[in-house]
């Protein structure tokens, strides 16, 4: 018996050797890649989200500088926050949190702060996204892309004269609507469609919230985070809630859809880039946020992915067809009227969590 | 035997076995085990301002179970696992008895007719049928040609389609194993029981299912405990109007970030699976025919 555990201690210890030497071996050849010749840029990792950067820009980018990059993406900022922390420190060099991350990033002590002498682009980013709530200053995060919940209307199908979310209660709506899989932008709608706050946190006016979320749970048919304009653009839902870019796509296929930004004033998210605080390729991130935040290379980006844009002048090359757009470019009025998603308490946030299962239940 | 060919015996056996067991075992200890234990001990956990799990002691996460939206929400799951183990029943044994008893060279594609499915991606094959349903669908530019339908029908995201769903994905799970009973169901039994007078009917309840009924038992264990954990199907065909259980635990996990409130509804699931597994072997199931 006790020959039998030594043979399997020695297997096992062997097993283990053999792990760590491979990781071992592993790193090595990464560092030797990474530091190789004299004239290598060394590399850069991103962690984006999907459908959201295209590749030619990053091609560019790698062409211009001879700096290697490293793409991975993710579907939720709450995925990638436990990526990052599950990873090793350094892993990633720049992600692309919204709005209320980056503010949970910060708090955190994640993040590392922006040398804006050396991001002489950041005077393309219009007033109006410099210095915002979740990040003032702007000391850690330069603005990207972002969107609105807002609302979708096929004229064709809906006589109702829809003008803010409190309309999309409206018994009429039956079964017809498709609103995003997502419990902060529907809890939001149905908070703004009572008159409280994109994010409430009063328990009481909370309880009133619930009992209103079961008037929607009668009009939604469908939740739909990953592509809403599908169900819009078949037929099977008439109006919803749902990405403005996504509503930009389905006019496109179907011209009586219709954007609106509600009256009570919109979800608004908005993605930004940020440097991880132990970012071993600081000046190279330096060098990505300059480049995206270039007229040229972001419009090249508006063309594949026609998000809202921080970058004013870059909206100015996109031309007529982009920012007359009120889907692809909100107007500035519905954005200052719209508020983002705060953080909660996470006694808050469980109440949020259990509101939504009631509505799912 | 004496005590050198017995040391010879250890020498050669016990070497090898853990040089061939040894990694399988190692790997089933890293990647089974010590998950099952991090999610046990996650469940009895708090979380942070930051939504960070925190290791203090709580049973507040298996208290909070007992509330009426998860047990209204374990109660719909298994209500739907159940109906759809019924219908994959009904529909499962005919299929597995005709491809079973057929002499006909049609046998081989009958069972293909099975297993080419599981070429293509489910997650693929469950949005193909939201397409086929959908308004713009050929079935229902079907019915409206048959003037069934004027042009729209809502026919998606009710929990009918969800059950549809289900049916077609584990429909497979439940021939398999029925096929296997029933090829092995001996043909003189049933001309026996005709020769001594019994109707088909007869035949059936009294010969034909009993002598099957460890083919139902497996097909149904096999079907019932993967559809309790089942999420996409109800959110792509269903809407995600109404949650099942693997909704509820995805969810814990994502956007309300409540990992240790997850790892106790997992740990439910599981204990809801090793009943259910349990029961099965005391009606008499046999674990080996759930290896299919």
């Amino acid at each position: 018996m006790k020959k039998r555990l030594s043979v399997l201690a020695s297997v096992l210890t062997l097993a283990v050797m053999c792990m760590t030497g491979c990781g071992e071996t592993g790193a090595g050849q990464a560092n030797a890649a990474a530091g190789g010749t004299a004239d290598d840029k060394g590399e850069l990792n991103l962690f984006v989200w999907t459908e959201y950067l295209p590749d030619s820009v990053v091609d560019k980018f790698e062409k211009e500088t001879g700096i290697k990059v490293n793409v991975s993406t993710y579907s939720s900022n709450e995925d990638m926050l436990a990526k990052v922390k599950s990873e090793a420190a350094g892993a990633y060099d720049v992600l692309q949190p919204s709005d209320y991350m980056v503010a949970q990033l910060i708090a955190q002590g994640m993040l590392k702060e922006l040398d804006f002498d050396r991001l002489p682009n950041f005077a393309h980013i219009g007033e109006s996204y410099k210095d915002p709530s979740y990040d003032p200053g702007n000391v850690y995060s330069v603005p990207y892309m972002g969107g609105a919940g807002a609302i979708a209307v096929n004229t064709d199908k809906v006589d109702l004269d829809i003008t803010s979310y409190e309309d999309l209660f409206d018994p009429s709506l039956e079964g017809k609507l498709v609103v995003l899989d997502d419990f902060r932008a529907v809890i939001g709608m149905t908070n703004k469609a009572m008159g409280y706050d994109l994010s409430e946190t009063d328990p009481a006016k909370l309880a009133l919230v619930s009992d209103k979320l079961m008037e929607l749970k009668k009009n939604v048919a469908l939740y739909d985070s990953d592509s809403p304009k599908s169900a819009l653009i078949s037929g099977d839902c008439y109006a919803g809630m749902i990405w403005s870019a996504e509503i930009a796509m389905a006019m496109a296929e179907v011209p009586s859809i219709k954007v609106i930004y509600p009256d009570e004033g919109a979800y608004l998210f908005f993605d930004n880039w940020v440097v991880t605080k132990d970012s071993p390729n600081y000046d190279n991130a330096m060098l990505w946020m300059n480049f995206m935040m270039d007229t040229e290379n972001m419009a090249m980006v508006l063309e594949e992915f026609p998000y809202l844009c921080a970058n004013t002048d870059a909206i100015a090359i996109m031309g007529e067809e982009y920012s007359s757009n009120p889907a692809k470019n909100p107007p500035a009025d519905a954005i200052a009227k719209g508020s983002f998603v705060e953080n909660l308490d996470s006694d808050i946030l469980e109440l949020y969590s259990d509101m939504w299962t009631k509505l799912k239940e | 035997m004496s005590g050198k060919t017995s040391k010879h015996e250890f020498r050669s056996n016990t070497l090898p076995a853990l040089v061939t067991v040894g990694p399988v075992a190692l790997l089933l200890l890293f990647l089974v085990v010590a998950p099952l234990i991090l999610v046990a001990v996650m469940s009895f956990c708090k979380t942070d301002e930051y939504y960070n799990v925190v290791y203090e002691f709580t049973a507040a996460n298996y208290t909070k179970l007992l509330s009426v939206e998860y047990v209204k929400i374990y109660a719909r799951s298994l209500l739907i696992s159940f109906v759809t183990t019924f219908i994959c029943v009904l529909i499962g044994y005919p299929f597995a008895y005709i491809i079973a008893r057929t002499k006909s060279k049609k046998k081989k594609l009958l069972y293909m007719l099975v297993i080419i499915p599981f070429w293509t991606n489910s997650l693929i094959r469950i949005y193909g049928w939201r397409s086929f349903l959908g308004n713009n669908g050929w079935l229902v530019k079907l019915l409206t040609l048959m003037h069934l339908a004027d042009g729209s029908a809502e026919l998606l995201y009710k929990t009918g389609t969800t059950i549809l769903g289900m049916v077609y994905c584990f429909v497979p799970f439940m021939v398999l194993p029925l096929y296997t009973a029933i090829e092995k169901l001996d043909g003189s039994l049933l001309e026996a029981s005709s020769d001594l007078g019994a109707r088909p009917l007869r035949t059936l309840i009294e010969v034909i299912l009993p002598l099957t009924s460890g083919g139902i038992f497996s097909g149904c264990i096999m079907v019932f405990i993967p559809c309790l954990g089942y999420f996409f199907v109800s959110n792509i065909l269903g809407g995600g109007n109404t949650d099942m259980i693997g909704n509820l635990i995805e969810r814990q996990f994502k956007s309300a970030n409540n990992w240790p409130l997850g790892a106790a509804l997992s740990i439910i699931l599981i204990l809801l699976t090793i009943l259910l597994v349990k029961i099965y072997q005391k009606l008499g199931g046999d674990m080996d025919s759930l290896g299919v």
